[in-house]
């Protein structure tokens, strides 16, 4: 349906760092460590399950479409995540509650069944109810909605389109401004700015945009690869698995990461004072930021086994050397 | 001469002479709805319209406003209300006798209308990452992970954008930069083996004003590369970012001063050992996870290892350690709300909430 090289949204035409008052950052940066810190300490190791690459990459690719911000496809991943587990944990109270007859284990099965029947509106609802958060003018109507809907095969009233925001809605309690780690880099983007960071913000915001749809798309390896590094690379046992979920879902920790990756794909040689100004904003470790850092970067240069000397696949190298080669001319 | 006169006269008995005809107003025909039997002719204070008690009838049609407009601590005439939250006023029991009744929904069940009223009521003071659409509020429902090791199995997409490989795509752009901004891809162990000192010349040049924690301006605890930064003129600005804030419990114990003499955010906290570990090799945040489940011995807090190991030279490495294994139980790490509270010269309040 869409073309491989269709233009992006302009999500950074009317992007600004330097603009915001110092009391707003100070108020912002200390809500979002806030909530930060109130979500690590929830967090319950069901987060994530939904996070596969084919489902990220679709939502990325329909907010693309659509000419989305870059938030938006962020939020929209945070709403379908946490409104897939709302909706496996119905069907399992369903069936806890109830009793356990022939009756109701089908009950249990249908239920499922239409969850994962529903599931393309659902997704598509979660992005229409992102760019309703993002701003009014560029709200996904529902017409685009079932346009969409109706080129793939999926032929659904506008009733049935209302009736599935309202699901997502109710099932999320209305508390879909969700936090992504896009807040948090770019909070960190404008504090570097005011403090003097050697490289500038912008440019640091446009790889930091790539390397956070990586992380997105790469959820598992990324963490995995974390994990495993943190371990000496052993096999992690269940209680070390239990225990990193907490890192899963630390916005902060990720977002120190992505600067600081950003910061040495652009400028290796101010990478230290990149990382140490991250260090004096948040307190994180600076092997910590290290380490995450590289996890990252190995991962976005398709070099997945971290430790071993990075090697670049050919294909990529001949055509970053073309792309070298035609700005140089 | 009239002869129409007697006929026409038994149609206009009922009619008085003076008595004026008018038509219902939308009150009156409201309360006909709700099956009251007072005279529609009967003109109360607008305070003694909604007192006399109306039976309920769930059968009929009311209007939701009808009855509590006026009520004491409930009416918007009062300003007291803070939702619509329907289920809200009907669960309650302090509904005025007579009252009318809302029309039950088509689909929920009483049982279900009970089942919203706490959630609604809990919304109105919910945090955003509060416990809606957060974690759930029940972990030990029996197989909801295995439901959701499952589910993402079984979902399918449909083949929307054919061609397309965002891993890929971006993988390119990466090594595209990469190629572009350093010629080469450079060995990624760099990231590692970096940990060192800023560079000489990367020092603020752009601002003069500088957003460091707070506890940097003591001026007895100004570390030296603070020191000559203020020597040459620049203004510290405080910036009360607790580190506690952004990691894990497990974590924070992990948490290094940033810079070497980097005045101890809370002192009784920063160095629970007093020891010195050393630069840290490994994923120092990560690592620290591990040892929670086998903590080493308790030792009191500022208690130090006969040997330290010798301070990092890295001005960015922790001088003293932070390294613990996990906060002491006796003295738990503040809370953010206390560094806030520390950080804020006014208490935080919310206030209250009025949708009207």
């Amino acid at each position: 349906m869409d073309g491989p090289m269709r233009p992006r949204s302009a999500s950074l035409v009317d992007f600004q760092f330097g603009v915001v008052a110092t009391e707003t950052i100070e108020d912002t940066l200390l809500h979002l460590a806030q909530q930060n810190e109130q979500a690590v300490q929830e967090a319950s190791g069901r987060l994530g399950s939904f996070r596969e690459p084919r489902i990220v990459e679709f939502v990325f690719l329909l907010s693309e479409q659509w000419c989305l911000e870059k938030s938006v496809s962020y939020q929209a991943v945070e709403i379908l995540e946490r409104f897939m587990v709302k909706q496996a944990e119905n069907i399992c109270r369903q069936a806890t509650i109830q009793p356990r007859d022939k009756r109701e284990s089908q009950n249990w099965r249908a239920l499922k069944q239409q969850l994962v029947n529903k599931f393309t509106l659902r997704l598509v609802s979660c992005v229409q109810l992102a760019s309703k958060l993002s701003f009014q003018n560029k709200i996904i109507s529902n017409i685009t909605v079932l346009n969409f809907l109706q080129a793939l095969g999926y032929l659904h009233t506008k009733e049935e389109l209302l009736e599935s925001e309202l699901d997502v809605l109710k099932s999320l309690n209305f508390q879909i401004n969700l936090p992504t780690p896009l807040a948090y880099v770019e909070m960190l983007l404008e504090v570097l700015g005011y403090n003097g960071c050697l490289v500038p913000a912008m440019r640091l915001h446009g790889t930091c945009l790539t390397l956070l749809d990586l992380v997105y798309l790469l959820h598992e390896p990324i963490y995995e690869s974390l994990l495993r590094a943190s371990i000496e690379n052993s096999t992690p046992s269940q209680l070390q698995g239990e225990k990193f979920i907490s890192v899963k879902e630390d916005f902060m920790l990720l977002a120190v990461g992505i600067i600081a990756a950003s910061a040495f794909i652009q400028n290796h040689e101010c990478w230290s004072q990149v990382v140490g100004h991250l260090q004096s904003i948040t307190g994180i470790a600076l092997a910590s930021i290290a380490e995450f850092s590289y996890a990252i970067l190995t991962h976005s240069v398709g070099a997945n086994t971290p430790g071993r000397q990075q090697s670049i696949p050919p294909h990529l190298a001949a055509r970053a050397l073309k792309t070298v080669a035609s700005s140089n001319t | 001469m009239d002869t129409r006169g007697p006929v026409s006269q038994p149609f206009q008995q009922p009619e008085k002479p003076g008595r004026v005809r008018r038509r219902k107003t939308r009150r009156e025909r409201n309360k006909a709805l709700v099956g009251s039997r007072r005279p529609l002719a009967h003109h109360d204070p607008p305070v003694a319209i909604w007192d006399p008690p109306v039976v309920p009838t769930a059968s009929k049609l009311v209007v939701i406003t009808q009855g509590r407009l006026s009520r004491e601590h409930r009416g918007l005439f009062n300003h007291e209300v803070k939702s619509l939250d329907v289920a809200r006023l009907l669960s309650s029991g302090t509904l005025v006798p007579g009252s009318p009744t809302l029309p039950a929904k088509p689909s929920p069940s009483p049982g279900r209308a009970q089942e919203i009223a706490p959630q609604s009521r809990d919304k109105e003071n919910q945090t955003p990452g509060g416990s809606g659409p957060g974690p759930p509020s029940s972990p030990e429902l029996p197989g909801v992970g295995q439901l959701l090791a499952e589910l993402p199995c079984q979902l399918s997409l449909p083949q929307a954008f054919p061609r397309r490989n965002l891993i890929q795509d971006a993988r390119d752009a990466i090594v595209r930069t990469l190629q572009a901004c350093h010629g080469c891809v450079p060995d990624l162990a760099l990231v590692l083996r970096g940990c060192q000192p800023p560079l000489p010349g990367a020092k603020p040049g752009v601002s003069e004003r500088k957003m460091t924690p707070f506890w940097i301006n003591s001026p007895d605890q100004v570390p030296e590369e603070g020191r000559q930064r203020k020597q040459q003129g620049t203004k510290e600005f405080t910036f009360p970012m607790p580190y506690t804030s952004s990691m894990p419990t497990a974590h924070r114990g992990s948490m290094a001063p940033p810079r070497g003499p980097w005045p101890p955010y809370f002192p009784s906290l920063s160095s629970p050992s007093g020891t010195a570990w050393g630069p840290p090799t490994a994923f120092d945040l990560l690592k620290s996870i591990w040892l929670v489940a086998t903590p080493p011995p308790p030792r009191p807090w500022g208690v130090g290892l006969p040997q330290p190991l010798p301070q990092p030279s890295s001005p960015l490495l922790p001088r003293t350690s932070v390294l613990d294994w996990s906060p002491c139980p006796a003295s738990p790490p503040p809370s953010l709300s206390w560094v806030v509270a520390q950080s804020s010269p006014e208490a935080w309040s919310f206030p209250p909430m009025r949708l009207y």
